[in-house]
């Protein structure tokens, strides 16, 4: 018997998340950098107009996002079988 | 700039803070959600990118939308006068020649601030959720559907609002009328306007 060490074991790299969680990853940050230009402009220069988009489409989108993100979340948790 | 720090000065002083919190807060939030957007597709569907997002998306945003919201809700609560449909009725409260109730009220500072928001909007929390309800509804008029020609009150003007101040005031009690065994369950009902007898608040025609 020879002290050669033995190969190390091959290992599989890690799974790529599905796309459809990237989708919506990618949707979540999209609707949030909107809510999020909402909300900004709404600080940077108040005006009834803009602090009700901000209202509507602003915190509408921002919660959007929220959904998305959680969603993706729970796909990817069933996924691995957690839940 | 504001010297004072924040819990100095008066509330304008607290909102601009508030607003700046949330400005910052808001740029942190999108430089997060640019970073996770400009690498590459696999990478946001990722442990490190939810977690990246937990901060950016959750958190971050979460405040600055509460900042927004404090800092609206204070705003609004003067932004009758910014929308020149209202500018004759505003005129006629700054008028110091004017003798209406509405006057009276500015020009003895009887309200201090945001006159047109303490009168006309409810006590507790539903009142001020019915007020920011109307208030999108007027934003809408001036902006989408256009302003009708003839402006009403929406509804009968709610006389606790008269009352919170008035009621139960020396003064108020020494009129025989608000104190008659008939008419006091009638005022206080709503039933009978403080305006049945008391001159309109606003001149009767557009001024």
């Amino acid at each position: 018997m020879s002290d050669v060490p033995a190969p190390p074991a091959p290992t599989t790299p890690p799974a790529a998340p599905p796309a459809g969680s990237a989708r919506l990853i990618t949707a979540a940050c999209a609707l949030g950098l909107l809510g999020i230009g909402f909300s900004l402009a709404h600080f940077i220069r108040p005006s009834p107009l803009l602090f009700a988009l901000f209202m509507i489409v602003g915190q509408g989108s921002f919660g959007l996002a929220l959904l998305f993100y959680v969603i993706a979340i729970f796909t990817d948790l069933r996924r691995k079988k957690v839940l | 700039m504001s010297h004072e720090g924040l819990f100095s000065g008066g509330t304008e002083n607290v909102m601009r803070w508030v607003s700046g919190a949330g400005i910052v807060l808001g740029l942190a939030a999108a430089g997060i959600l640019i970073v996770v957007l400009a690498r590459k597709p696999e990478w946001r569907g990722s442990a490190p990118a939810k977690w990246a997002l937990l901060v950016g998306l959750l958190v971050l945003p979460g405040m600055t939308m509460l900042s927004g919201n404090v800092v609206g809700f204070h705003k609004v609560k003067n932004s009758c006068t910014q929308c020149h449909t209202m500018d004759p009725w505003v005129q006629d409260m700054k008028d110091p020649k004017s003798t209406t109730l509405v006057s009276k009220h500015y020009q003895n500072r009887w309200i201090p601030d945001d006159q047109c928001y303490t009168c006309h909007t409810g006590y507790g929390l539903a009142g001020n959720i019915q007020a920011k309800i109307g208030g999108l509804g007027h934003v809408t008029h001036e902006y989408l559907t256009g302003v009708p020609d003839v402006i009403k009150i929406h509804r009968p003007f709610n006389v606790d609002t008269c009352l919170h101040c008035h009621g139960e005031s020396v003064k108020y009690l020494k009129i025989d009328q608000h104190v008659d065994a008939e008419m006091k369950p009638k005022i206080l009902s709503g039933e009978l306007s403080c305006f049945e007898c008391h001159a309109s608040p606003h001149p009767r025609k557009k001024p």
